[in-house]
């Protein structure tokens, strides 16, 4: 073994940490995941530390410290290409291929591509849909929440492209869903539920990911991940809450209660 | 038969969120849903009881031990089958209508549904936590696990 290989180990397994951080892996999977594959490749002694928005690895090896670090600035919640991380970890701990081989592997992993945009919408659709049938909804509520969820896809599509904070983009989604029910209700539609639409609709803003890895990080004791993660899960309620009292203050201020 | 009604309509809901969350394998969005569905079912059949929180406690146990099983079974992680099954149980339904009241001026009211919606989420933490901690114990201690780094 020679340094181009400690760096080869090093580009690969942050890389590995990176997306797997993207993808919603709990941080202490990502710490043993690294650590494992670099064990495996020859490396017992390296060091990782992992946070939401960093991966630091570092390796000593002969006279010398080899130490890297990536910044996670985004995230893409993709479950899919999770599992197959995980995999492709696992296969690095039993087989231990040629590094240049796994880097290959990885490449593959991030370029799968996602849904086409139409099962995209669907499936929000559906989540909307469905929910507000879950907590008593009827089928025109169902029907109005499909409409809802499509919107949020939409809108959180775009702003995403477009860089915005988390803040921002579930203020935004979480105020123009409401919008529908609370325009068709003052317009004089009376027979629909809308509390029921919200909370069909708003389930997907709900920051899923994050609340359960909260959960699982804090039990690892790593706080530092906790606290953070948690700070996003408070922001994310907090938009969720302001964006549905807009709407309903506007509408009420504008043409008196119902 | 129409008390269980919502553990359909919650199988499909989790399907959808399988798509959001761009699960591919069929296997996989099939299972999560049913660890989703199973969950409700849980929730519902435990109505006796009466206390909210021991529902939320036992339905989210059985959800983290389901993920924990199909995880172990497919040599996936857990946080897959876990993410999509645990979404049923958020109690998104109290949380909007603290928010309701809270908009309308009933603080009392407001006070109420909070801690309720509060104590039902320390409730499902809780029982992640238990499950996770019980499964990293027993998985640590088998001896074909790859070594702890040392510290």
């Amino acid at each position: 073994m020679h340094s181009k290989h400690v760096e080869l180990c090093l580009n690969f397994c942050c890389e590995v940490g990176r997306q797997l951080i993207r993808n919603g892996a709990e941080i202490y999977r990502v710490e043993e995941s690294a650590s494992r594959m670099l064990a495996a490749y020859g490396y017992p002694d390296a060091e990782v530390f992992a946070v939401p928005s960093c991966v630091i690895i570092s390796i000593h090896y002969g006279e010398r410290n080899y130490t890297k670090s990536v910044r996670i600035k985004s995230s893409a919640n993709n479950l899919d290409k999770l599992d197959r991380l995980n995999a492709l970890c696992r296969s690095v701990c039993r087989d231990v291929p040629e590094i240049e081989t796994a880097t290959q592997e990885l490449r593959a992993i991030i370029g799968r591509p996602a849904y086409p945009a139409w099962v995209s919408y669907l499936g929000h659709g559906c989540v909307a849909a469905f929910f507000t049938l879950f907590w008593g909804g009827h089928a025109l509520d169902a029907a109005i929440a499909f409409l809802c969820g499509m919107i949020v896809k939409a809108a959180v599509g775009y702003m995403v492209r477009r860089n915005a904070n988390a803040f921002f983009i579930n203020l935004i989604a979480s105020m123009l869903l409401v919008m529908v029910p609370v325009t068709l209700t003052y317009a004089g539609c009376a027979a629909i539920h809308t509390d029921k639409i919200i909370i069909g609709a708003i389930m997907l803003l709900v920051p899923g990911i994050a609340i359960t890895n909260v959960m699982r990080d804090v039990i690892i004791g790593d706080f530092m991940t906790a606290i953070s993660k948690l700070a996003e899960v408070l922001l994310v309620a907090m938009a969720i809450a302001v964006g549905i009292a807009i709407p309903f203050g506007i509408a009420h201020a504008l043409f008196g209660g119902i | 038969m129409e008390r269980f009604l919502p553990c359909l309509y919650a199988f499909l809901a989790c399907a959808g969120f399988s798509i959001v969350f761009e699960i591919r394998k069929p296997l996989f969005i099939f299972l999560s849903c049913v660890t989703g569905a199973v969950g409700w079912l849980v929730y519902l059949l435990l109505a006796e009881i009466g206390s909210d929180v021991v529902r939320y406690l036992l339905a989210t146990i059985v959800v983290s031990l389901l993920s924990e099983i199909f995880a172990r079974m497919l040599k996936a992680p857990a946080t897959i089958f876990l993410v999509i099954g645990i979404v049923p149980l958020v109690p998104g339904g109290g949380l909007y209508y603290a928010m309701d009241y809270l908009l309308n001026g009933n603080y009392a009211m407001f006070a109420q549904k909070g801690l309720e919606t509060a104590a039902c989420a320390g409730a499902i933490a809780a029982g992640v936590s238990v499950v996770t901690s019980i499964v990293r114990m027993a998985a640590s201690r088998r001896p074909e696990n790859p070594k702890q780094k040392n510290e």
